[in-house]
């Protein structure tokens, strides 16, 4: 006969699933976010984002807007990563009316948008962290650097943030040379910095006991997803658009795309947007000192701006994946569609897949480990 | 906006591409576009389109394995499921479009096309977006619902012919969608 301490009482209390709204007011949720999560006690059985509470509509007006109005607007598509946004499209119109862009242009590209690279990253890495309860003041140190970028980028476009710097056919404004050292001076003191930050947080305990083992992202459920951007790389998948499918002068640059040998959980992600971070700060010393002089537009940035009559899809790899823009053009000033694929979109679909059976206490842990940033998923 | 794009000029007859002729080898038929931007583009039938997409994924050779955008486009006269393909890895590339001549809608219905949702998870979101914004019906869709818009969202949006109430955002306009 069972003593009282060996009876099993579980399957006499029963128990039922519970549904809780979380957001879309949420802090973590980098926007707003609303999930309906299906629990069972603590454990997350069924995930629902709601999106669209920040849609503005981007494509409809890139039809009713001229190409000249529209280049301003799309910098709001994502607006932690503005550059690569106007890139995008940028690239989508130049391969539809087949205008070239100047040699000096293509490296202000690729410098402009290196640096908002890392801003974007820092910003993450110090959200992130407030995300997983580190409230202790640890988001100012990527946030001193972050500042340092955001001032060249307001000396050079005019916005912290709303560059409206990359244009049609080249880029809107020539740097100075005080801009340029300036720059320079960052890139040397930026490595010690990203040191700086690994000190605090890749070994810390409570960070690895937070991230190591959770949410852990399948290669093959990834794909299927098609998710693209760190978040793949971390589980094993070698695509980066500025390698497998290279633009610009891409090819001219040495840099490395660091990508993970198994399945990536969510410290993985975190470290290698970390690798990410250095790469780019490796790619803007080399432009800096590859900087040819010359034009830096190839098309006149008058307000009648037109594009031939076409159609294409142009993509780069934004901080967050494959940011990619499908232009149709009926060669007026306008676009006849315009159709946005953004990362964070894709990327967030696979949120319900990755917080199946963790504990509510991890959601925003996964959550932010994927870097979704609303604005571009809503657009 | 009721302009349509411009004629595209006349082109040379061209044998099918790569992934066209590999479609066409397993007896299924495709109309070959002219390319957009250099990259093959097909038009395929609805009632293929599934089968084809399973060749296209599944096949070693071609392996186009990432699905990276579906777009709806009201054109002059059709209404266009346009599927982006890339592959993650080698360098193949292909657009499929899947055409429904506007004369071919019942009245009051939607155009449909079937869902590649049911095998291929990317394509979920992408066809409710597309739902959402075109008004193309994903017909086999386990969840077709409004993403972007409200669930009670009226017509869609980037139709040629959509017409926003005034002040339909109004709580307190009697045409308000609320």
């Amino acid at each position: 006969m069972a003593t009282d301490t060996e009876v099993d009482l579980t399957p006499r209390l029963k128990t039922d699933e519970m549904l809780i709204n979380m957001g879309p007011q949420h802090p973590a949720t980098h926007g707003v976010l609303r999930l309906i999560l299906t629990l069972d006690g603590e454990i997350v059985r069924h995930t629902e984002p709601i999106l669209g509470h920040l849609h503005r509509a981007q494509e409809w007006q890139g039809q009713n807007r001229t190409w000249f109005q529209y280049q301003a607007l799309i910098d709001r598509v994502d607006y932690l990563s503005g550059m690569f946004t106007s890139w995008a499209m940028a690239r989508a119109a130049e391969v539809v009316d087949g205008c070239e862009v100047p040699e000096r242009a293509e490296y202000l590209r690729v410098m402009v948008s290196e640096m908002n690279r890392i801003t974007s990253h820092l910003l993450w890495l110090g959200t992130y962290l407030i995300d997983l309860g580190a409230m202790f003041g640890f988001p100012f140190y990527p946030f001193r650097e972050r500042e340092k970028l955001l001032e060249l980028f307001e000396e050079i476009a005019g916005q912290r943030m709303m560059f409206n710097y990359i244009r049609i056919g080249g880029v809107m404004r020539n740097p100075k040379d005080a801009w340029l050292s300036k720059l320079k001076k960052f890139t040397e003191e930026f490595p010690d910095r990203v040191d700086e930050y690994e000190a605090i947080v890749t070994e810390n305990p409570i960070f690895l006991k937070r991230t190591k083992g959770i949410g852990i992202l399948r290669k093959e459920l990834g794909m299927d997803y098609g998710i693209t951007g760190p978040s793949i790389r971390a589980s094993g998948v070698n695509i980066d658009l500025r390698r497998t499918k290279p633009y610009s002068v891409y090819p001219k640059l040495k840099f490395d795309v660091p990508v993970n040998d198994r399945d990536g959980d969510t410290f993985d992600r975190y470290i290698f947007r970390i690798r990410e971070m250095r790469q780019s700060n490796e790619i803007i010393k080399q432009c800096l000192d590859m900087l040819p002089q010359g034009e830096i537009s190839g098309k006149k940035q008058i307000a009648g701006l037109r594009v031939k009559a076409g159609e294409g899809f142009a993509a780069v790899e934004s901080p967050r994946g494959t940011l990619g823009c499908y232009i149709i053009s009926n060669g007026s000033d306008r676009a006849y569609r315009i159709k946005w694929r953004n990362p964070s979109f894709c990327n967030l679909s696979i949120l319900p897949e990755l917080l199946k059976n963790h504990p509510i206490a991890d959601v925003m842990a996964i959550f932010g480990s994927i870097d979704v940033i609303l604005p571009d998923v809503d657009r | 906006m009721s302009e349509t794009p411009a004629a595209k000029p006349p082109e040379e007859p061209k044998g099918p591409g790569l992934c066209g002729q590999f479609l066409k080898d397993h007896g299924i038929a495709t109309n070959r576009l002219p390319d957009s931007c250099g990259v093959e583009t097909i038009e395929i039938d609805g009632a293929h389109l599934e089968a084809a997409m399973k060749l296209l994924r599944g096949s070693s050779e071609i392996k186009l394995d990432y699905l990276v955008a579906v777009s709806g486009v009201d054109s002059a006269d059709t209404f266009d499921s346009v599927y982006q393909l890339w592959s993650y890895t080698n360098n193949n590339e292909l657009i499929i479009k899947v055409r429904v001549k506007k004369t071919d809608v019942v009245e009051g219905q939607l155009p449909l096309v079937p869902s590649l949702s049911r095998f291929w998870s990317a394509a979920n979101w992408h066809e409710r977006e597309t739902y959402d914004l075109v008004g193309i019906r994903y017909y086999g869709h386990p969840y077709l619902r409004r993403i972007l818009n409200v669930w009670d969202w009226d017509g869609h949006p980037l139709r040629r012919d959509y017409k926003q109430l005034v002040d339909s955002l109004n709580d307190k306009a009697p045409g308000s969608f609320r």
